[in-house]
């Protein structure tokens, strides 16, 4: 077990190598000239020559590649065109509220969609299962940032039951409760894809599982039906459950994106924006690797965890 | 329908018409299941209504899509003379949903095929090959370490506006998705005999893999391309409502999304019936996407035919 955790560990090298190369030479996907395209109506011939200083430029691409892995590899992923910042510091608190965010919707996910999945496999073709299939399809259809502002709509301008935007009330900043009722919303709107697929995963993995001769053995020796399912079919499904987890976690962070937007929740998505906007490669170029290394590690955690869940393996 | 299927397929009498359904050619079963599908049905009529607007647009839609009324500016549903209202320019919102789905449809489909395209060859080849497969697959497992939304942002902020450069976005970050799918089913058919009876024979790689390989391993990857439409239509409405790609004033549904935001409290159909458009289309080609996937499915091919059986 312990072999299998250093051999995931080191699996994850390499491609964190590939994806921080593949960030940094987005750069280069610029049309025509970088400096000339980046400073647009405001160039110069002096103010093209700093920029390219700045952002190395002169230098030859795998030489900078070395130079730029080296600085983010101690926490330095340069400054933000715009803002006059390192990036780094401003991406350490929006890490922090994106990760909040996703956190919630990972405790939306988990439970319903493992609910809704292993139900809906056990009374497979009633009239439950059906609802649940058709429920997730429709959830799967759904634009992010529609569902956001439909939620945003009805339960923040109509309904005023939600706060619309932000982590905290600006005039009372409150506690814990405060960031909760916040935090309602945009978590179910990042949700909503993610309970949609890992619902039908899970249906599908339980159906497979039920299948099984081990099942029907189990249901011979006169074990109650109840049982088999919640004990001996639903341990079977754990791996590929984890799994699935693990994978939501980049989505997660793609909705969240769309959702922080809507409701102003200062994340790496809004951050991100406000980038794309203000057009701050280097800010932009922060941001994705940021989610990225999340992403892997994240993976890379669930499969750990759906390793050890799996009673294959004993 | 059993005897008559044994004697269809040429097969020796001793083969049982199980093993008959297994070796039937994967495009028969998709048929099948999806002829007498209901969801499958709907999916494909969602679709054809789309693919009526974008076609004929200039007929169906009442004015033209940039054509502004100032006065009637931010009018709600019901309107009279503009059904679903105008926006905050004044122009006609039923108008420009009938255009949009033109750019929906577009950049919804063309990294579709165009991603599958690519991803047939190279799935073959990295089966087929295994050192440069094992390059290939490494390269594809980096670009699976980025949320499909987030490389798709990050490459069309880069190649600057257009949906030239949206298209190319999408494509990039759909094959490795489809690659894969392309790679697995090539890894099997590799090691079956007809790939080693060709080889035996002197048949050039070339012919192995697009001759004799292609035709079992298409099937797999349309299907997943069909499935994925809907992922991408999504995404690419997700994009120009972040201001990448389609520029505005383009009647697109993500645009008309985003410019709605500003006034939801007073204008609420601005951005929600944009919203509900991509909902229907992607509702469309998901419904036909989950009846093709499921009409390939083993297990429900298997339920499916012993219906028939039972039927027949």
């Amino acid at each position: 077990m312990l072999r299998f955790i250093v051999w995931r560990l080191v699996q994850v090298i390499p491609v964190l190598i590939g994806v921080s190369f593949i960030v940094f030479s987005a750069l280069y996907l610029i049309p025509g000239d970088i400096a000339n395209t980046l400073l647009a109506m405001f160039y110069t011939e002096e103010r093209a020559a700093l920029l390219r200083a700045e952002l190395g430029l002169d230098r030859p691409m795998l030489v900078q590649y070395g130079t730029w892995l080296w600085g983010a590899l101690q926490g330095d992923l340069g400054k933000s065109l715009m803002m006059r910042l390192p990036v780094m510091t401003v991406l350490q608190d929006k890490v922090v509220n994106s990760l909040i965010l996703t956190g919630a919707s990972l405790l939306i996910v988990i439970p319903v969609s493992f609910l809704l999945g292993t139900t809906s496999a056990a009374r497979f073709r009633t009239s439950f299962d059906r609802f649940t299939v058709f429920f997730s399809l429709l959830l799967a259809s759904m634009p992010v940032f529609w569902l956001g502002i439909v939620l945003m709509y009805l339960l923040g301008v109509k309904l005023p039951l939600f706060p619309m935007s932000g982590m905290y009330n600006m005039a009372n900043p409150g506690g814990f409760w405060d960031l909760m009722h916040h935090l309602t919303l945009p978590a179910i709107t990042t949700a909503a894809t993610s309970v949609a697929i890992v619902t039908r995963v899970t249906r599908g993995a339980m159906l497979d599982t039920l299948n099984q001769p081990y099942i029907l053995a189990a249901r011979a020796r006169g074990l109650p039906r109840s049982r088999v399912i919640y004990v001996h079919g639903v341990r079977n499904v754990l791996p590929t459950f984890s799994n699935m987890i693990g994978l939501q976690i980049g989505y997660l962070f793609g909705s969240a994106i769309f959702s922080e937007i809507i409701f102003n929740w200062p994340g790496i998505g809004l951050q991100l924006y406000q980038s794309i906007i203000h057009r701050d490669p280097t800010m932009v170029q922060g941001c994705v690797l940021a989610v990225a290394v999340i992403f892997v590690l994240g993976n890379m955690t669930a499969d750990v965890i759906g390793y050890c869940l799996d009673p294959a393996r004993k | 329908m059993p005897t008559e299927t044994t004697q269809d397929t040429g097969l020796p009498a001793r083969i049982t018409a199980d093993e008959v359904e297994r070796a039937r050619s994967t495009l028969y079963f998709v048929w099948r299941g999806v002829q007498n599908d209901p969801y499958a049905l709907a999916g494909a009529l969602l679709i054809l209504m789309f693919v009526v607007f974008a076609l004929f647009a200039p007929f169906i839609a009442p004015y033209g899509p940039n054509e502004a009324n100032p006065v009637l500016r931010l009018q709600g549903i019901g309107t009279p003379g503009h059904l679903l209202g105008l926006d905050a320019q004044g122009r006609d919102v039923l108008t420009r949903l009938i255009y949009g789905s033109r750019y929906s449809l577009v950049t919804g489909v063309a990294p579709v095929i165009l991603g599958t395209l690519l991803a047939i060859p190279l799935g073959m080849i990295a089966a087929y090959y295994e050192r440069l497969g094992y390059i290939i697959m490494r390269f594809m497992d980096i670009l699976f370490a980025f949320p499909m939304v987030l490389l798709a942002i990050m490459l069309s902020f880069f190649m600057g506006p257009g949906i030239e450069n949206l298209v190319i976005a999408l494509v990039v970050v759909l094959v490795p998705y489809n690659t894969r799918v392309v790679y697995v089913q090539a890894l099997a058919q590799k090691e079956l005999g007809y790939i080693e009876a060709a080889r035996a024979d002197a048949t050039s790689d070339f012919r192995i893999l697009f001759v004799e390989m292609l035709p079992h391993v298409v099937s797999a990857s349309v299907v997943y391309s069909m499935t994925i439409v809907g992922t991408i239509v999504v995404t690419a409405a997700g994009l120009s409502f972040l201001g990448l790609g389609v520029q505005p004033p383009t009647p697109e549904w993500g645009i008309m999304t985003s410019d709605g935001r500003t006034v939801l409290h007073i204008a609420p159909h601005l951005s929600t019936l944009p919203g509900l458009a991509i909902f229907l289309m992607v509702t469309g080609f998901n419904l036909l996407g989950d009846s093709l996937r499921d009409a390939l499915d083993p297990r429900t091919r298997l339920i499916r035919a012993a219906v028939t059986k039972v039927e027949a």
